[in-house]
């Protein structure tokens, strides 16, 4: 409550002496448990402002709407850690400026809620750093250690089964930060290089092809798992592919707004003979 | 005196109406999501949940299905034509709004152009639905002036009666009667009273929003891009409507062989209107969202006299930003 009504003070300010256009939160939703994006541009949106515990949804695909960030104009937005480190990808890949970017950073335990320090992206490097040594959330789910038992049959199984559920309705692209391609590959159809048939084959095309492209950028949201109408566990594909290269290349996506993409960097040294 | 289909006899039931050919579909509680899904067991439908996840219209328009197939030759072009599995379906325990769904359908599927695989189907299903007992948050019939016992589109409709222990038959269509002749051993007369439907509140007035839609200045008003703005763009909405119904048709394979497959798309995604030009009319998600709507409850009605929209608040319940037709009638209605 305390950190909710603060925030609300500061957007207020912010707003009022001109420092951000518009700042994005939440607020209350159809139910009681659920929160709701919203785009804050008055002092009577800033009173919808909630922040609690549930406020879960990673809002930084919503700053590379187009033309939002086009005028210069600072824009303010209430970020969980994984969140930051969307920002600095964005910013790395060259999606946005993240100067224009004003942070109101947040993290829960239990439904406490607490602020971080810092309003710039370059303000929480230490917290992020040690985000990075510690143990990923993960792995605490059943489901997880499950996978990590089978074979790879049996893996390959547990995936064909739970990619037929997929109806390629790409909620998991439209959700995720990361997935900000103008064009998806999906979508290029002149000529059409993923079949957009929902089949078991065209829904593994699908999943695979997200996989690949967010491994090494995937910052553990959840959005896309949170967002999947069928249920499909996301999340474990990412976390896995995040792992890899974080032991192969000791990459931890979104550290800086300047760190290399992982997977689409180039050393001449590299002792690989081979570029995926 | 009522006829009643007692609980404890479903196994049989779906016994009797295996052996007479027919699948048996209904609603099914699997690991990860709700659905319907053909049963080999009466043990094996769930009538616990509101409303399954997913929709009634995949069992007659599924996601991805082939029409033809093609191979082409130094003089010839070979094609062969797919028709969608024949065969007798029951499918038991549909809710209202999703049976409703099927019969705002039709007229789309059958209008200047016969769809056959929506309706060899339809013409080979047996639809039972269940009046409610039991709504939540988002279900909104009542809103589209239908209600939880509604028999739009269905054969049959059953009443659950007191502690669940069976329902009350009431059939009718010919289809239905003939599907619950095979099970008349099992219907016994029994003085059994219903347990009243639920009662769904009215969320909107249907009247003052399509009035409000039916303006043409409202088109370019203000509203749209103020209540979409959070709409992100995916497509659960619209494929886990049971009324969506837009299609892509796709040829898959290569220049010389391959099958032409008819696919759901949305009127969420850009490339739904992306012109071969580059030039996209729709080109933002606030005329993409109002285009849902606009077509729901202007353009549909006026060509086929019914919304399109049976208020099973899928929509709502499943969209990752919390919107939906709900929000957007509610907003409409005190414009
Ligand atoms: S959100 Fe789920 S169902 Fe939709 S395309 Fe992604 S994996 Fe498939
Ligand atoms: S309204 Fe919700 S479910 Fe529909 S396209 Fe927009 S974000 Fe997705
Ligand atoms: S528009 Fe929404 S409420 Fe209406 S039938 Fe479709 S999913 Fe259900």
């Amino acid at each position: 409550m305390i950190t909710q009504e603060r925030y609300r003070t500061t957007v207020k300010e912010l707003l009022a002496n001109g420092s951000i256009k518009m700042a994005i939160g939440y607020r209350l939703g159809s139910t009681p448990d659920r929160r709701r994006p919203l785009f804050i541009r008055t002092s009577e949106e800033a009173d919808q402002l909630v922040l609690d515990s549930t406020c879960m949804t990673n809002l930084s695909g919503y700053l590379v709407t187009e033309g939002l960030l086009s005028d210069e104009k600072k824009v303010g937005i209430f970020l969980r850690p994984e969140g930051i480190r969307s920002i600095n990808i964005l910013a790395a890949e060259y999606q946005l400026n993240a100067d224009q970017i004003v942070i109101f950073g947040f993290d829960s335990t239990g439904r406490d809620v607490r602020p971080l320090d810092g309003r710039n992206v370059g303000e929480f490097s230490k917290l992020l750093n040690e985000i990075k040594e510690h143990p990923l959330q993960i792995v605490k789910e059943p489901l997880h250690w499950r996978i990590e038992k089978m074979n790879a049959k049996e893996r390959f199984d547990f995936w064909q089964e739970e990619f037929s559920r997929c109806i390629k309705c790409y909620a998991c692209r439209q959700a995720c930060p990361m997935c900000y391609c103008r064009r998806c590959i999906v979508d290029s159809n002149q000529p059409q290089w993923i079949n957009t048939s929902s089949h078991t084959l065209g829904n593994f095309e699908w999943n695979i092809v997200r996989a690949f492209h967010l491994s090494g950028r995937c910052v553990q949201c959840g959005n896309c798992d949170r967002a999947c109408p069928v249920n499909i566990p996301l999340r474990l594909i990412n976390q896995r592919m995040a792992n890899e290269v974080l032991d192969g290349f000791d990459h931890f996506a979104g550290l800086s707004p300047t760190q290399e993409p992982v997977l689409a960097s180039f050393k001449k040294d590299d002792t690989e003979t081979f570029i995926l | 005196m009522t006829r009643i289909l007692f609980s404890d006899k479903l196994d049989n039931c779906v016994a009797k109406w295996r052996s007479a050919g027919l699948t048996v579909i209904g609603p099914v509680q699997e690991e990860a999501i709700s659905r319907y899904a053909a049963v080999e067991k009466g043990t094996d439908l769930s009538f616990g949940t509101v409303l399954p996840d997913r929709s009634l219209k995949e069992l007659f328009f599924p996601q991805t299905e082939p029409m033809t197939s093609y191979t082409i030759k130094k003089n010839e072009i070979e094609t062969t034509d797919f028709t969608p599995p024949q065969g007798k379906r029951i499918i038991f325990g549909t809710r209202a709004c999703d049976a409703s769904g099927l019969a705002i359908d039709d007229p789309l599927f059958g209008w200047d152009y016969k769809d056959e695989f929506w309706f060899q189907r339809r013409n080979e299903s047996v639809i039972v639905t269940i009046a409610c007992t039991k709504s939540d948050d988002f279900c909104m019939c009542t809103s589209l002036k239908l209600a939880p016992d509604s028999t739009k589109g269905a054969d049959v409709l059953l009443r659950p009666i007191v502690k669940n222990k069976g329902w009350i038959v009431e059939e009718l269509t010919e289809r239905g009667r003939e599907a619950f002749a095979i099970i008349s051993e099992y219907l016994l007369e029994s003085p059994e009273p219903a347990i009243p439907t639920v009662i769904v509140p009215e969320k909107f007035n249907l009247d003052t929003c399509v009035a409000w839609l039916q303006n043409p200045e409202n088109f370019d008003s203000k509203f749209w891009k103020e209540i979409s703005m959070r709409c992100i763009g995916c497509a659960s909405c619209t494929y886990l409507c049971p009324t969506c119904h837009c299609f892509d048709i796709q040829d898959e394979g290569d220049t010389y062989s391959g099958i032409r497959r008819k696919n759901w798309d949305s009127c969420s995604f850009a490339l739904f209107t992306m012109h071969t030009s580059g030039h996209n009319p729709r080109s933002t998600q606030s005329a993409r969202w109002r285009q849902r709507i606009m077509h729901k409850f202007n353009y549909f009605p006026g060509k086929f006299s019914v919304n399109s929209c049976s208020g099973c608040g899928r929509c709502s319940r499943q969209c990752p930003v919390d919107m939906g037709i709900t929000e957007t009638l509610q907003e409409i209605s005190k414009l």
